[in-house]
Order: structure tokens, then C-alpha cells, then sequence
């Protein structure tokens, strides 16, 4: 009931900050030089030709009769019609919101099964061999472009050795999870990079609390005290960091998408930057606003079933 | 995709699962040989998705080529881009004066088995013509259709028009199945079909689009193969390695540095398209110091074309004469600009710039080669004494900001759609027309004049002649520097035979073999 009333506050804060988005998105592309009539017609139109054009998709009308336009659609539901691909823009973004979110999802899942106990092991072995060597892999691994990771982990395992595909996205779950393991291991990468240390660090206070020292003081097993105790705790700040990254995500798969074929959101907004696909861009831009309030509502439920302290309200 | 093929590729899918797991599981694996590609099935990887299958409405390339493999049109280019040849029409001819073009049609039908009629023609060339075509332009010049019978049509213009029979080989003219698109609108287009070779079979935007073979298509054994599965595979170097681990067939577009590699690559062809296409620079005429046309040859001398030919396509070009490509009625007497500083000194200092001048040049940002070719050209000029400012530009902004006059100096190219070069002259040479000589406000009367006697007469020597001597006054006359024509290299796998990117960018797959 109280995560019911939680999410639901929440969704009406989402009205003004989408408000707010659109506005932004709706000013700051029509401040861009050069239009879609051009753009589509090219060498091929007369003036009157592109003035044509320009009327029939609305282009001429006043710009806040165009952004009232904009949120009737929105009202009912539809982003109005794509001006690039001249049909409908919310079954575009459906069709492609699902390969955006497995490979978030997956990514997310491989990051937080390496961070665990990969950071318990640093903290457990603080400024020995291990740790040193998880430290330096992934700052090497943070440093390196993702296009040129990916091209040289597809070399190798696709290439050299064909263990998994090159690219696409597959068709069945199976085989989805099998074509999406190379790209969310890549993004995965990144993700361990910042909440290894951060949960690291977080573990190496936590075990210097006096909390700790009573709960081993009572007679608790090491591994009760680790798991229990030690790491419950930490996890708050490594919650946020994951939460916030993944918001990132969401939206800046754009690289990895291309390297590896696989038709997300990302891809679709910088081309519909470039073909002005005003429509287009309005909708991606809502519904990345809507994924990312998504995304902090689930970090704040994960803080409160990690730290019993945090009511949702 | 037949049954067996089905079995075919699951299998192997289980199979590469299998290993999948043993590898999480930790055990080592030893190299394996790539599936071998399905017989009847082909799959080849682009770079950009169809945006929409509607003809009036596409102007991106990816868009038109699935078009012409879906679609008809009454004629088409010839495969090396030269002439017209029989397309829907088995047959045409033209009345002397120029004004009635009568078209007899093939026994083709769609692919739903209706056969196509002359009523499907008239259709589709008025829509083609009407209030919501992109293209209506190239289609207002026939003011009448009349259907003689169901397999013979005259369309009637009301002035000569010489390009007009090669607009109606434009993708934009292709013939429609009218009953169907009435009938269905807008949603026709989703998973459209004519009686072209192949029909849509699905369409998963931005992966990949599956397309069947039409069993109606009008040329007995095409397609060779059942499907041809076409996927979008944005990044280049990711194309190239799916075709090394024969996870496609075949790929278009290659990075230049790579195109020496792969053709010594014993498994792969690799071939290089001469497409219509000029690179250029653009100079804006109407700016000091490019209203002086010994300045504008004076920058064309100043470039080592060839080296630009050499050292950033690597060898994938030739060298620019003017701003048409190579291609029906191309002027072969001329000589493209010889890299010669002293000359292009001399021409400066006679136009009063002996000390040079310093100018900007817009560069379309996130392009390696243009990126290259701009490095390069700051370098050549610099040898007599102009400093080139190289401005970035998103490639989206350009064409508004040269339209508009604020540049001195833009690096872009020009594609034709057509294969005659009527599109090209008035889109780079006449002003004032629709782009007033691509944005660089060039005039040259005797230009305009071949303009509008070229449209009024017949194919033929006196066309060509009119063609050569507007070709050699731009060369002259140089509004741009003349750069190259850069191919679009492309590579298929040994057992494919008969793939190739056309003159005219496009793939005629129906020709593709698998073996």
C-alpha cells in the first residue's frame, strides 16, 4: 500500500518535470538551423516545393500552436506522426523500447553479479594483490572507448573464436540473451568500474563500526556478520551510484548500439536529431523522461528494503 | 524462409547455445568454423533502415533502394547507368514532336496475381504527380494519360520535356497495384508489394528487413534465391566483421583503409561502385575574393587531386572535371585541373591576390574522409599563400547554411537520382533554378540557355552536344573546386555470385546467386 501511494506521488511529480522536458526539447530543436523540408527534399525541391511540404507537416504554424499541438497528442496518447519515416511515432518507439531495456536490464544485472563479490573481495583483501588487480582492470577497462572495446572483444570472440555473434538481436528469449551477452558485458564493464569502488569503500567503513565489532562481540558467524550486517549497509550509496549510471544508460547505448547492431532507442534519437524529426525526438525525449523517473523510483524501493531507516513517503 | 531452412538455422542455433553455456561454465573452446550461409537464402548488411516504402514519400537511399527491388517502373537505367531499358513497358515510342509517349506493357502481374493494367499506371504516376508527393515536380510536365487499352497507355505533355521518360525510371514513378493501396491508404506501405522481384515479408525497424521472393515476378528464374534478408548494421567496422564471420552474405560500404585487406581476403570479392556522385567545394561567388574566376581556377590548380584520390580514398576514385559525375553525355575532352602551384600563383597575382587571402571552409563534422580531405586541402592551399580556415558543421546545418549564403567556402557532394545528367546541371550549374547553381550564386547565360534547349530537344547528338558544352563551361567557369568521385566499396562471400552496387548506388539482388 505504502509503495502504491509512493509510485503514485511520484508519477504526478512526473507532469511539471515532462512539461518542463518537452519545452526544452521542443525550443532547443527548432533553434537548430536547417528544417525537415529541406532536409527532405534536398537537391530535389523548388522553394515552392519545400513551403509545401513545410505546410503539410504543420511547420508553418505559430510555435506555441505547434507545442499545444504537441501535448493534445500527448493526451491522447500519441506522439503524432513521424516526419522521417511519415507514420506513427509511439508504435516506432514501442518497437524498439525493448531492445533498449534488455540490454539496460541485462547490463544492470551482470554489473551488480560481478560488483558483490568482487568488491567484497577488495575490501576483505584492502591494498593486497587483488585488489590492486580488480583496481587496475577496470580503470584500464574504464579508459578504453566503447566502440574500440567492442570492436576488439567481437574480433576475438566472434571473429578469432566465433563464440558469440557479431552483432543483432536474435529472435527467440535464448537466443536474445545469447546476442545481447557481449554488449551488456561491455556496458556491464563500465557500470562495475564506479560501484566496485564505490561499495569497496563503502565496505572498509562499514567494517570499522563499532555495530560490527558488537554483532561479532555476540558470538555471529563471519559469514552472518559479511552479509548481514557488513554489506546490507554498504549497499545504500552503491544503489545510487547504479541508479544514476543506469538513467545514463538508458540513453547513451548509442555507441554499443551501432557497434553491435542492435535497433534501441539511442540509435533512433541521434538519427531523428539529424533528419529534425521534430515528432520523433519529442517522444524519445518523454519517454527517456518517463524511464528515468521509472528508474529512481525502483532505486528509492531498493534503498528502502535495504536500509529498514528509509520509509517511503 | 522454407521449412528446411528453418530446421537449418535452429539447429545451429542450439548448437552455438550449447557452447554459449560451456563457455559461461568455463571450459575452454576450441576455434569453430563459421554455419555455412542457407542455399536458398541471402542476407546483406546495410548501413542505415528503410524509413518508409512509400515512393513519393522517400528520399533517403536505403528507402529507395528496397523500393526498386519491390516495385516496377515503366523503364529502368541499364545496369552500367548508361541508357533506359525495357522495365513494366516492353515497348514505347515517342511522337516526333516530342508531346506523346505511348507505352505498351509487359504481361507482368503483382504479386498478389492481379495482373497489371493501365489503369495501375495512370494511378500511380498521378499520385506520383499529386498534392502529397515529394517528387510532384518531376512528374507535372504530363498534363494528360489516356488509356487505350488495358496494356497500352499515352501520356501527353504540353511542351517538349526530354527527361521526362527518364523521371518515369525514377523509383518515385514506381507502378502500384491501385486496387490495394485504395483500399488500405497509408497502411499499404507497411508491408507494401508490386510486381517487382521480391515483396516485403517483415519489417523490424532498425534490424533488419526480410524480403520474399515474388513468385510472379515477370522475368522467368529471378530471384535466384527465396529470400534476401536485408540487415542494418550502422557501424562499419561491425559490417565488415560479420561478412569475415560469415554471418552475412554480403555488405555495402566498407571503410577505404580496409578495402586493400579484405580484397586480399581468399574468401571474399570485393568490388568498388562508380556511383553518380562529385565531392566538391562550394564558393560562394557572391563574396570577395570568388566573384574572380581566375581565383576560383587558381584554387583548382592548387589541389593535388590525385593525391586526395590516393592518400584518403585509397585508390577508390578518380579524379573531378567538374560537378556532374561520370556519366550519359559526359564531356571526355576534359582534363580535370592539374596540380600546378606556379600556375595557380600566377592566377592569383593576376587577379591582384599575390600575397593570397585567408577564407573559411565549412567541413561536415563526425565524416572521417571529409575530415582528412579538409586537413589536406588547408595544406595545398597554404602553397600559394591562401590560409583555409576550416569551420565544423553538422552535416544537417549545411545545406541551410550554403542555401542561405553564409560561407565563403563548403566541402559537400552531389548525388544524381536519374541517369541523365538534366538533374544535376540545374541543381550545380543554372541560376537562377531551384538551388541557383548548388549556393554558389554562379551565372553563366549560355549555361541557362543549353539548359532550356536541352529539356526541349530529342535524345540524340544534339542533346549531347548542348550537355558537352555546359559541362566544359562549368569546368571554366569553376563555381567549385572539383574534387573526385569516391566509389562506394562493397564485398560478398565466395559462394555469392552476382552481387554489385549499381552506377546508380541501388542492388538488383534478383541477379544474386547463392551457391
Amino acid at each position: 500500500m505504502e509503495i502504491l501511494k509512493f509510485t503514485f506521488g511520484r508519477l504526478l511529480q512526473l507532469i511539471p518535470v515532462l512539461l518542463g522536458i518537452t519545452l526544452i526539447a521542443f525550443l532547443l530543436l527548432r533553434v537548430l538551423p536547417g528544417d525537415p523540408a529541406t532536409l527532405i527534399l534536398g537537391n530535389r525541391g523548388t522553394a515552392e516545393d519545400i513551403a509545401r511540404l513545410t505546410t503539410q507537416l504543420g511547420l508553418d504554424r505559430p510555435l506555441w500552436q505547434q507545442y499545444l499541438a504537441f501535448l493534445g497528442d500527448m493526451l491522447r496518447g500519441s506522439f503524432g506522426q513521424s516526419i522521417a519515416y511519415r507514420s506513427a511515432v509511439g508504435p516506432l518507439i514501442m518497437e524498439r523500447l525493448w531492445a533498449t531495456l534488455a540490454l539496460v536490464g541485462f547490463s544492470t544485472l551482470l554489473a551488480v553479479a560481478m560488483t558483490i563479490p568482487l568488491a567484497l573481495i577488495a575490501a576483505l583483501r584492502k591494498n593486497g594483490i587483488t585488489d590492486h588487480a580488480i583496481k587496475i582492470f577496470f580503470v584500464a577497462v574504464m579508459s578504453m572507448p566503447a566502440f574500440w572495446l567492442g570492436v576488439l572483444v567481437v574480433l576475438l570472440l566472434s571473429v578469432v573464436y566465433p563464440i558469440f555473434p557479431v552483432s543483432g538481436y536474435g529472435d527467440t528469449f535464448v537466443d536474445r540473451v545469447y546476442h545481447l551477452f557481449l554488449p551488456a558485458l561491455i556496458i556491464a564493464l563500465g557500470t562495475a568500474a564506479l560501484t566496485i569502488r564505490s561499495l569497496r569503500s563503502s565496505l572498509i567503513d562499514v567494517m570499522r563500526a563499532d555495530y560490527i565489532d558488537t554483532a561479532r562481540a555476540k558470538g555471529l558467524r563471519q559469514r552472518v556478520v559479511l552479509f548481514r550486517h557488513i554489506l546490507r549497509n554498504s549497499l545504500i550509496s552503491t544503489i545510487s551510484v547504479l541508479g544514476v549510471h543506469t538513467s545514463w544508460v538508458i540513453g547513451g547505448t548509442v555507441v554499443i548500439e551501432s557497434v553491435f547492431a542492435i535497433p534501441g532507442l539511442g540509435y533512433l534519437l541521434v538519427s531523428s536529431i539529424s533528419a529534425r524529426d521534430y515528432p520523433m525526438v519529442q517522444g524519445l525525449t518523454v519517454t527517456f523522461a518517463v524511464l528515468v523517473v521509472a528508474i529512481n523510483l525502483v532505486t528509492d524501493i531498493a534503498y528502502a528494503i535495504a536500509d529498514p531507516r528509509v520509509k517511503l513517503s | 524462409m522454407t521449412s528446411s531452412s528453418i530446421n537449418h538455422l535452429k539447429t545451429g542455433q542450439v548448437w552455438r547455445r550449447g557452447l554459449f553455456v560451456a563457455t559461461i561454465l568455463g571450459s575452454l573452446s576450441a576455434p569453430l568454423l563459421a554455419m555455412p550461409a542457407d542455399a536458398a537464402n541471402l542476407r546483406v548488411a546495410i548501413a542505415e533502415d528503410a524509413l518508409t516504402l512509400d515512393p513519393i514519400a522517400s528520399s533517403d537511399n536505403p528507402s529507395i533502394w528496397t523500393e526498386l527491388l519491390i516495385f516496377d517502373q515503366l523503364v529502368r537505367p541499364s545496369k552500367d547507368g548508361t541508357k533506359l531499358e525495357p522495365g513494366l513497358a516492353e515497348k514505347w515510342t515517342i511522337s516526333p514532336d516530342g508531346l506523346d509517349y505511348t507505352f505498351t506493357l509487359r504481361d507482368a502481374k503483382f504479386a498478389n496475381g492481379e495482373p497489371v493494367t493501365a489503369e495501375d499506371v495512370v494511378y500511380s504516376l498521378q499520385r506520383a504527380a499529386g498534392e502529397k508527393s515529394d517528387w510532384a515536380r518531376f512528374f507535372k510536365p504530363v498534363t494528360k494519360y489516356t488509356i487505350v487499352d488495358p496494356k497500352t497507355v499515352t501520356l501527353h505533355l504540353d511542351k517538349p520535356f526530354t527527361p521526362m521518360l527518364n523521371n518515369l525510371a525514377l523509383f518515385s514513378a514506381s507502378i502500384l497495384p491501385k486496387k490495394e493501396v485504395e483500399a488500405k491508404g497509408d497502411e499499404f506501405f507497411k508491408m507494401p508489394f508490386g510486381s517487382g522481384p521480391f515483396q516485403v515479408k517483415q519489417w523490424t525497424h532498425g534490424e533488419k528487413m526480410v524480403l520474399a521472393k515474388n513468385a510472379n515476378y515477370w522475368q522467368s528464374g529471378k530471384p535466384a534465391v527465396d529470400e534476401a534478408e536485408v540487415q542494418i548494421i550502422n557501424e562499419d567496422n561491425a559490417r565488415v566483421l560479420k561478412l569475415k564471420a560469415g554471418e552475412v552474405d554480403a555488405i555495402v560500404g566498407i571503410p577505404f583503409n580496409q578495402v586493400s585487406q579484405l580484397k586480399a581476403d581468399q574468401q571474399l570479392n570485393v568490388g568498388v561502385a562508380e556511383v553518380f556522385r562529385t565531392d566538391l567545394v562550394q564558393l560562394n561567388t557572391k563574396k570577395k575574393p570568388f566573384d574572380d574566376q581566375r581565383v576560383r581556377q587558381a584554387l583548382n590548380y592548387a589541389v593535388d587531386k590525385a593525391a586526395l584520390v590516393k592518400g584518403v580514398l585509397r585508390g577508390n576514385g578518380k579524379e573531378a572535371v567538374s560537378s556532374l559525375p561520370v556519366m550519359a553525355y559526359h564531356n571526355s575532352d576534359l582534363k580535370p585541373y592539374p596540380h600546378d602551384v606556379a600556375k595557380a600563383k600566377a592566377l592569383l597575382a593576376e587577379a591582384g591576390y599575390e600575397k593570397g587571402f585567408s577564407a573559411s571552409m565549412l567541413v561536415p563534422s563526425g565524416d572521417v574522409t571529409y575530415r582528412q580531405v579538409a586537413s589536406a586541402l588547408q595544406s595545398s592551399l597554404k602553397q600559394v599563400g591562401v590560409d583555409l580556415k576550416l569551420q565544423s558543421i553538422e552535416g544537417t546545418s549545411q545545406y541551410s547554411t550554403t542555401k542561405a549564403g553564409n560561407y565563403e567556402m563548403s566541402l559537400s557532394y552531389t548525388t544524381s537520382d536519374t541517369i541523365d545528367p538534366d538533374q544535376l546541371i540545374g541543381f550545380t550549374a543554372v541560376n537562377p533554378e531551384r538551388a541557383n547553381a548548388f549556393h554558389t550564386e554562379w551565372k553563366d547565360d549560355r549555361v541557362n540557355e543549353l539548359y532550356e534547349l536541352e529539356r526541349r530537344s530529342a535524345d540524340g547528338p544534339e542533346r549531347e552536344k548542348q550537355f558537352k558544352e555546359m559541362e566544359a563551361r562549368v569546368h571554366d567557369g569553376a563555381p567549385f573546386i572539383f574534387l573526385y568521385h569516391q566509389g562506394v566499396p562493397y564485398a560478398s562471400r565466395k559462394n555469392i555470385e552476382g552481387f554489385e552496387v549499381l552506377p546508380t548506388s541501388n542492388y538488383r539482388l534478383e541477379d544474386v546467386v547463392v551457391k
